[in-house]
């Protein structure tokens, strides 16, 4: 057996992990007070399975991925756990962090740019990651790196080229290789292809979704395509504003949403229209995201839903998980069939944009 | 639609734009001259009034450079640009500045579009300024028609500054910012594509709005082939600075021909459950503009490239459907001559 | 859509001008208790340079005599002479506050250099590019590789001691580093969109600079002058103070100068301390003043 077949099999052996989110709060300290970017945000990802966090612009999605790494800046005030395997995670000495990241739970961020020296070799900065972690011989660890280049579809050769001469794409791929060379039990990818064009990201998620199959690591997937989400994960969380609205099992948020933001998204998102069949208008939202240095008391969904009541605008409602394992945090969860009928009409959004 | 239904605004007739790149030192001291940017070459395109055309192409295909030179931002190199009917192509000074009435452009940045320091008022009514419209009365009521085209209440507004301002209000503004000079015709490069998901839909609504209500020629550019089908009428597939697919929305998105378009195509994810999406793998990464391959430009990369592909240029054919591609595979003759080649459709929908 | 009925129950369309902006600086300043302290030392500053003549007991180079008639040599304070007198019998004070003057005069150049000088080059270079860019600023590349002080040296022996001199080589040294910065600033507000935009919709080179361009870039502006200003007393002074001040001006760096040369430099603090306190309280104002507005100005200076 050789040194890499040996590697290969050692790393091989680490289980995929398990991850518990509970009570995450996250608030930026600000020039006009604190800005409360997640409030209350609990899931799980079962170990083998891919979490898709959807969300919109501000909704505190990256957040969560960045309080998990623990990357965020000084004045923040971060509360709640983050068990990875049973372990708390959160608050750990940079020390203990360090023995964390890349070897259990490793992170592939949105731009690869900024993730890559530019004055290092590509194959270089994975041989660093892994030799900071794994006390073998360099070429051994080059032939690791080579070995993750295939994985996703890069050649060897490349190792030796730098950053810039890459393309976009090719850097993701870059990254997402660094990020699979310790066979970390989990793995966070915050929007892995949101910078670039149609057909690579297409290729980078089909990629993605391929090393999963292949791998079966635990993943988070950020993103604000829930088209992707429902081609990639077992799972999905819906964020607005700072919380969780809806969670559960991929095709039961997505096809029978419960709360009326993840029907609106639903609405809004342009579909590719299906031969001979009559394609659903898109409707937006009305409104705006609230101000999260004043956060509403009731619901934060309350000012833009369109089956808001009293009720929604005085309590917040909690996020109660039925049998299946689907959670919704809307007062009126059991209406959802109605719901989901009148939100396929594009009046009932529009009566409410004229009532803002 | 058919295209003959409304009378021509802008078209352009193969249309050129290459940029120069500043040579280095060494090679202008040896006299070289680094190869032209072939950003945009030749491309026949027309928007009528009332018609809202997508141009979709990838990051770098020229599609943003057309849009450009058809407001006349960039001169073209070669071609014309015809405003009904008319040359615009070298226009300067004066006439140059009446053309500018007439064609507008929308950013697709809707944050960096607009002028911090200036109220939504000033920002209106600089094109009034530009073009010195009027006595300031006149111009409050062009300024409160445009913000009233745009559904944002001047009264609550006008003294407010971009900062706040959400992104879809931003984009609002840039589009009554172009619509207060009154003009024929409008480019709208990406205008959602960096709003979220949940308010772009009102953005793209307003544009098919305007475009019908004040019979606005529209050139909706965009990376998202999905969002082109709900406003555009007509589509057109751009790659390497070439047309290489045209026609009406329904037929391009329901049956993509040109094996560019349908790899496109196939890259929107698919939320139907169950759904599974047959792609042709592509090779490589699209050349530069600098270097393009010879005979078809796509033939680096399209898995059906015969030798003719990589030696011949296919010209933009109009099939019996009045659809234009360009590509081998659909020209009859050739097809005869290769018995080898079959469409790539029928591979696509097995 | 095209004939209008100018009837509308629209307010004017306002904005900020260069006043309400100005105003707007300002505010932000006050902010900041640094910057105040600045404002306060520049703004007594000021007034005492405007009422040197008044406020100075006696003429700066009028002789100081003893009861006995002779001259009242390094005195030390009195009730006569509170900052006592010189070598040559002179009123301390009285020359202290005339400092002030040629202090000011030296900064006002030193901030119309920067000002008009810089940000007109900065301006053209950095909108127009091309050429035009190419050329000024090898101009100024030429400019920058000037040694300051053996420069103004050489020049201000050359031309002789005058304050016209040096204030002249005061502005010959200023304007090349505010040319610079300033062009940098413009590069990045020319490609803004909206100043794209306004290209598209026709708009004149100098529509587009003074609207979008200028208001923008007042910030770079602003804070180069004040740097600018303090850095151009302190070369005064070192002219001065090496012998290449005007004889017939009373500066800070001219009485440190006479101090010196008259070898009175360890013994008489009452002549070598208010020049310098000046010159340090003036420079340090300015910074202060700089510092401020930058930290209120650029929010991720912010203390939290």
């Amino acid at each position: 057996m050789t040194a890499l077949q040996d590697l290969n099999a050692r790393l091989a052996q680490k289980p995929a992990a398990r991850l518990e989110v509970k009570n995450l709060c996250v608030a930026y300290g600000t020039f006009r007070g604190p800005f409360n970017a997640i409030d209350n945000v609990s899931f799980t990802v079962e170990p083998g399975t891919t979490l898709g966090l959807v969300g919109e612009s501000g909704c505190g999605k990256s957040t969560v991925v960045k309080a998990i790494m623990n990357l965020l800046p000084e004045a923040t005030t971060v509360t709640g756990d983050v068990l990875l395997n049973g372990k708390n995670i959160l608050g750990l000495s940079d020390k203990a962090l360090q023995q964390v990241r890349w070897t259990q739970i490793s992170l592939i961020t949105q731009s690869a740019m900024n993730s890559l020296d530019p004055v290092l070799c590509i194959g270089d900065q994975i041989v660093e990651s892994i030799l900071a972690h794994e006390k073998i011989p360099y070429g051994l660890a080059w032939a690791r790196a080579a070995e993750m280049f295939a994985v996703v579809g890069l050649p060897a050769a490349r190792l030796r080229e730098f950053p810039h001469q890459f393309s976009g794409g090719m850097r993701q791929r870059a990254v997402i290789a660094m990020a699979l060379s310790l066979n970390a039990g989990m793995l966070l990818a915050d929007e892995p292809t949101t910078a670039l064009d149609p057909i690579m990201q297409d290729q980078i998620m089909t990629r993605i979704r391929g090393i999963h199959e292949h791998l079966r690591r635990s993943m988070i997937l950020v993103t604000h395509d829930i088209a992707v989400v429902s081609e990639t994960c077992e799972t999905t969380a819906v964020m607005y504003a700072g919380k969780l609205v809806e969670s559960g099992a991929t095709a039961d948020v997505l096809q029978r949403p419960r709360h009326p933001y993840t029907m609106g998204l639903q609405n809004a998102f342009p579909k590719l229209p299906v031969r001979g069949t009559s394609r659903q208008p898109l409707i937006s939202i009305p409104g705006t995201v609230p101000n999260l240095l004043m956060p509403p008391r009731g619901c934060r969904f309350a000012s833009r839903c369109p089956f808001a009541a009293a009720l929604c605008h005085a309590e917040q409602p909690e996020l109660i998980q039925s049998s299946d394992g689907h959670a919704v945090a809307c007062h009126f969860a059991e209406r959802a069939p109605e719901f989901r009928l009148a939100a396929r009409q594009a009046e009932t959004w529009r009566a409410k944009e004229a009532a803002i | 639609m058919t295209r003959a239904s409304t009378p021509a605004v802008v078209t352009a007739e193969n249309l050129q734009t290459h940029f120069q790149a500043r040579a280095g030192l060494v090679s202008a001291l040896a006299g070289r001259t680094p190869p032209a940017i072939r950003a945009l070459d030749g491309v026949d395109l027309t928007i009528g009034e009332r018609e809202i055309v997508g141009l979709v192409g990838e990051s770098g295909c020229g599609k943003s450079t057309l849009g450009m030179s058809l407001v006349r931002m960039y001169e073209p190199t070669g071609g014309d640009v015809l405003y009904h009917s008319e040359p615009v192509t070298h226009l300067k000074g004066r006439a140059l500045k009446q053309y500018r009435r007439e064609a507008q452009i929308i950013f697709q940045d809707p944050y960096s579009s607009l002028n911090p320091r200036l109220t939504i008022g000033q920002i209106i009514e600089e094109p009034l300024k530009i073009h010195g419209i009027g006595p300031a009365l006149e111009r409050r009521a062009l300024i409160a028609r445009a913000l009233d085209h745009v559904r944002i209440p001047a009264s609550t507004h006008l003294d407010s500054y971009p900062s706040d301002l959400s992104g879809g209000q931003r984009q609002r503004v840039a589009i009554a910012r172009a619509l207060v000079l009154e003009p024929r015709f409008i480019v709208a490069d990406e205008p959602v594509s960096m709003l979220d998901v949940s308010i772009q839909a009102s953005v793209l609504e307003l544009l098919d709005e305007l475009s019908r209500e004040l019979g606005l020629a529209v050139l909706y550019i965009s990376h998202d082939i999905a969002t082109v089908g709900y406003i555009c009428n007509h589509v057109a597939v751009m790659y390497l600075g070439q047309i290489v697919e045209e026609g009406p929305a329904e037929d391009i998105l329901a049956e993509p021909l040109h094996p560019y378009t349908q790899r496109l195509m196939a890259a929107i994810p698919n939320m139907t459950p169950g759904a599974v999406r047959s792609r042709i793998e592509l090779k490589g990464d699209v050349p530069s503009p600098q270097n393009i391959p010879p005979g078809c430009r796509f033939s680096s990369r399209c898995p059906f490239a015969t030798d003719l592909c990589t030696s011949v240029a296919p010209e933009l054919a109009t099939l019996a459907d009045g659809r234009r591609v360009r590509c081998h595979l659909y020209d009859g003759a050739i097809a005869e001559a290769y018995p080898g080649l079959t469409p790539p459709r029928a591979e696509i929908a097995a | 859509m095209s004939q209008s009925t100018p009837k509308t129950d629209l307010p004017p369309i306002a904005g900020k001008g260069m006043l309400a902006a100005a105003r707007e600086s300002f505010i932000l300043l006050i902010g900041d208790s640094f910057a105040v302290a600045g404002m306060v030392i520049l703004t007594i500053f000021a007034a005492i340079a405007i009422f040197a003549p008044w406020l100075a007991p006696y003429d700066p180079f009028q002789a100081m005599l003893t009861e006995s008639g002779r001259l009242l040599r390094l005195a030390p304070p009195s009730s006569a002479n509170p900052f006592g007198t010189t070598a040559f019998g002179n009123d301390v004070l009285s020359q202290f506050l005339y400092g002030f003057r040629v202090a000011f005069i030296v900064g006002l150049v030193a901030a119309f250099a920067v000002g008009i000088i810089s940000t007109v080059f900065g301006v053209v270079a950095g909108y127009f590019g091309g050429l035009i860019d190419d050329v000024l600023m090898r101009i100024t590349d030429v400019a920058l590789s000037i040694p300051t002080l053996p420069f103004s040296i050489v020049a201000v022996a050359l031309l002789g001691p005058s304050i016209e001199n040096i204030v002249l080589v005061i502005t010959l040294l200023f304007w090349r580093n505010g040319a610079r910065i300033i062009r940098s600033a413009v590069l990045t507000e020319r490609e803004r969109v909206y100043v794209k935009w306004a290209r598209a919709a026709g708009a004149s080179h100098i529509h587009i600079i003074m609207r979008h361009i200028l208001p923008n870039i007042f910030r770079v502006v602003f804070l180069w002058i004040t740097m600018s200003v303090a850095f151009a007393v302190l070369t005064e002074a070192s002219l001065s103070f090496l012998g290449l001040g005007d004889p017939t001006v009373i500066s800070w760096g001219q009485m440190l100068n006479t101090a010196f040369s008259s070898g009175s430099l360890r013994t008489a603090w009452w002549w070598v301390l208010p020049p310098s306190l000046g010159l340090i309280f003036l420079v340090s104002s300015l910074y202060l003043i700089g510092r401020g507005y930058e930290e209120q100005a650029n929010p991720r200076l912010r203390r939290r």
